[in-house]
């Protein structure tokens, strides 16, 4: 009788298994690029999308007003041409002849009801805190628009990336999980949630239908699992999220094309600027010259980065080319300590000079880093006792004020206003992200201006004081911009990285057949 | 026995209630802000704030539990705070593949652990009973974030015979079943093999053997049989931690379940989602340890479960 449970049981089980494995079957349509992505977008609908993920798949469906290239440029999307007829008012003369994906012409109307969509505050979007500028959005013809601004507002364009939707389409209130259509390079055809997105090409798009028949973006949480699905050539195209050790690895033992390039992604060593040690300027000069990045570089980021001298990569128009990098130099490091008062109790004993929290995310890679922070800040006199949390519970703290010093990282730096942002006094939390309490007059007067002026050389003029200020003052310990990495297959021809990782060369990407294979 | 089976199933309510309230409060005083990651740092605190009432954040935590109860009560989960949908319907598309991958590892250890633990205890000291205990050794010893990889590489890379991750077919489903799977197959081959040793030499097994019964006959009917009974209380234990505990598999492979769910939950502190997914776990187990007793009484008539 027992085995006869038993075996029944089992009988059981194996056929709900496997019928839980027939209804799953999901496979790749041929000619599908596959993108390895780490996690799942939250919200695809552009109104409402904050992850960098969202924002990327996003932009391959819905067209914007206007956007960047690759050299960070504007460039009209929708946009034919745009004035700016003083520094409150801008006309945006559209396109004709766009459609969206269901077939129906995208006019003024449609970006008007965007705006004005995401304006409205029980629409809960994310984008409306940095639109607060805007004062209102006119249709001044089928296919014209204006956006008026209740103050000059120069970092406005950035706000005319944000992907357009259909008048009336239904908010995330209205609509539950359906997507309104967009009128990008490809349509969404299907989200498997969890696992893929896949994407068919727009055979209407306004620049012609692209290359590609779709694509296929695989997510794949593990950053080792993602490296061996290319291996095993079931992902065609990585960027970023690729742990420094493997890409060694992949050169040697995979067809893989990697390229690396100079990327706007900016990190730091954010300083708590209320502790009364860290308050010293002196004291956070020697946090930077205590700090060597080229060893961190060369053997932890295995080369994926360049040492920073500041918030804007050379690659950013308002890069200042005289500022200096902070040189690895632990005896100049010690002189200012002795100099600021903290003086080493006992030479090159056990004892130090005071002692430093330092917080950072349980990630891997973050943990060795600040395993080797702490040595090096060990070899000045300094202890950092390193905190690692779960990053809810991390930036919690940091957005608290509650750290001495942590690391995080700015992505997707562009308008030189982000110093506004986080290191005006009126944007201490929660009405903005200056959370080591930076309070300096004259950057406030100068990031003021720069808001302001519209004149992109004054602009220039204006964050050059800034950048410098900031390498004396160092509210925040730069570390590196790291670089982006792309790993291809052969076979994919034609993608463009972009410095903030977007994607948007995809839609002129194409696959080549691999030799040997049908 | 239907007195016993009322009396357990009464006894299901207060357990699931005690773990959901645990949840509950814990991750509510855990720090992170789900409107932060809503809106978006640049928000301005008038709109956080209408935002935290709309959801019903600004009131007192004792309100939302009794809210949270209240909910509970009608058979509403609640809606995520982030994806727009029910919490039922998230959780619903994202449990028949935990339940795939939980079975298919059940199978695989009960597979693995009876021929090899009734081998073992056949062959006593030998080179077999040596080689099963040092399986069981190794199988409990292997974390599932190296056994994995291990798998990926060898039998997906080097060897190519099944994909490496994702939800698919019947051999996507191979390599995460054997991951999840070894552990346990690892505790019942040591369990099965000491509880047939144990028998081995009892008088109704001489009994039988002097009936003129041959040795499949033995094994099978009387010492198998009477073996059982410590590993059905093994197996529902182990299958309650192989639903909750399949976390890593589920991110190593790919495999979008209730785990991974639960992890991005936590995550962007989505409270109703997190609680959704816990009652589901929290239910699995208890329902799975209130059959495990009920399948006692048909192993073992013996047991009696009346006064």
């Amino acid at each position: 009788m027992i085995p006869r449970t038993y075996l029944f049981c089992l009988a059981s089980m194996l056929v709900t298994s496997l019928s839980g494995c027939v209804g799953s079957e999901a496979k790749i349509p041929p000619g599908y690029l596959v993108i390895g992505i780490e996690s799942s977008p939250n919200h695809l609908d552009p109104r409402y999308a904050t992850d960098a993920n969202s924002s990327r798949v996003g932009s391959l469906i819905y067209s914007s007003l206007l956007r960047l290239d690759h050299n960070s440029r504007w460039f009209g999307d929708l946009a034919e041409h745009w004035n700016m007829l003083d520094p409150q008012t801008y006309v945006f003369q559209i396109r004709k002849g766009v459609t969206f994906h269901d077939g129906r012409e995208l006019t003024a109307a449609d970006v008007k009801y965007t705006y004005d969509s995401i304006m409205e505050p029980r629409n809960r979007s994310p984008k409306r805190g940095p639109l607060k500028v805007l004062q209102s959005v006119d249709q001044l013809g089928s296919h014209t628009i204006r956006f008026r601004l209740s103050a000059p507002h120069a970092p406005f364009l950035e706000h005319c990336t944000i992907g357009i939707v259909p008048a009336n389409a239904a908010t995330r209130e209205q609509g539950g999980n359906k997507l309104p259509p967009g009128s990008g390079p490809f349509a969404l055809a299907k989200i498997d949630p969890g696992e893929k997105i896949i994407l068919t090409a727009n055979p209407s798009y306004w620049e012609g239908k692209p290359p590609l028949p779709g694509l296929v973006f695989n997510i794949v949480p593990d950053a080792i699992v993602r490296v061996l699905e290319f291996k095993k050539g079931t992902i065609h195209l990585l960027q970023n999220d690729i742990e420094p050790d493997t890409v060694s690895w992949l050169e040697k033992n995979t067809d893989a094309i990697i390229e690396t390039h100079q990327g706007t992604t900016f990190q730091y060593m954010g300083v708590n600027l209320t502790h009364p040690i860290l308050k010293n300027q002196k004291v956070r000069q020697a946090l930077a010259l205590a700090i060597d990045r080229d060893g961190i570089i060369r053997h932890i980021l295995q080369g994926q980065a360049t040492p920073a001298n500041g918030l804007l990569s050379p690659l950013h128009w308002a890069h200042d080319e005289t500022i200096t990098d902070w040189p690895y130099d632990p005896a100049k490091a010690k002189q200012l300590l002795d100099q600021a008062g903290f003086r080493d109790p006992d030479g090159d004993g056990p004892r130090t000079r005071f002692k430093l929290s330092f917080k950072t995310t349980n990630i891997d890679l973050r943990r060795r880093i600040a395993e080797t922070l702490k040595e090096q800040m060990r070899g000045v006199g300094i202890e950092l006792e390193v905190r690692t949390y779960e990053w809810g519970t991390f930036y919690s703290d940091i957005k608290k004020g509650n750290f001495h010093l942590f690391s995080l990282a700015w992505v997707g730096i562009f308008d030189p206003d982000i110093y506004y942002n986080i290191f005006h006094s009126a944007s201490f939390p929660p009405n903005g992200d200056n959370r080591g309490h930076y309070n300096n007059a004259a950057i406030d007067r100068l990031v003021e201006q720069g808001r302001r002026e519209s004149d992109s050389r004054r602009r220039k003029q204006l964050y050059s004081q800034v950048q410098k200020i900031m390498h004396e003052d160092l509210p925040y310990i730069p570390l590196w911009w790291a670089k982006n990495v792309v790993v291809r297959k052969p076979q994919v021809v034609g993608f463009t990285p972009y410095p903030d990782g977007d994607l948007f060369s995809l839609k002129q990407t194409s696959l080549r057949k691999a030799p040997g294979r049908q | 026995m239907k007195r016993y089976i009322l009396h357990r199933l009464l006894l299901l309510a207060p357990a699931l209630f005690g773990a959901l309230t645990l949840v509950f409060f814990l991750i509510h005083l855990v720090p992170g802000d789900p409107v932060e990651v809503m809106l978006g740092e640049t928000a301005s605190a008038v709109d956080k704030g209408e935002l935290r009432r709309q959801l019903g954040l600004d009131q007192p935590l004792m309100i939302r539990y009794a809210g949270f109860l209240a909910g509970l009560a009608r058979g509403d989960l609640g809606k995520s705070l982030y994806e727009n949908a029910s919490v039922s319907e998230l959780v619903g598309a994202r449990l028949p593949a935990t339940v795939e991958l939980t079975l298919s590892a059940m199978i695989v250890a009960v597979a693995i652990a009876f021929p090899l633990a009734t081998l073992a205890a056949i062959k006593r000291d030998s080179w077999i009973d040596r080689g099963a205990l040092f399986f069981s050794l190794l199988g409990l010893s292997l974390p599932n974030f190296w056994l994995g990889p291990l798998l990926m590489i060898t039998v997906s890379i080097q060897l190519g015979w099944l994909p490496v991750s994702g939800r698919g077919g019947f051999s996507h489903l191979i390599l995460p079943s054997l991951t999840l799977g070894m552990a346990m197959a690892a505790i019942l081959t040591r369990i099965l093999r000491a509880s047939l040793l144990r028998i081995v030499n009892m008088d109704y097994i001489k009994a039988a053997r002097a009936k003129g019964l041959g040795e499949p006959a033995v094994w099978l009917k009387h010492m198998l049989r009477n073996a059982l009974l410590p590993i059905v209380t093994i197996m529902g234990l182990q299958f309650g931690s192989l639903l909750a505990g399949s976390i890593i598999t589920e991110t190593i492979f790919s495999w979008p379940g209730i785990g991974r769910l639960t992890v991005q939950a936590i995550q962007t502190r989505d409270y109703p989602l997190v609680q959704g997914c816990v009652l589901v776990v929290a239910t699995s187990y208890l329902v799975v340890n209130f059959f495990t007793d009920i399948i006692y009484k048909l192993v073992d008539p013996r047991i009696s479960y009346e006064k």
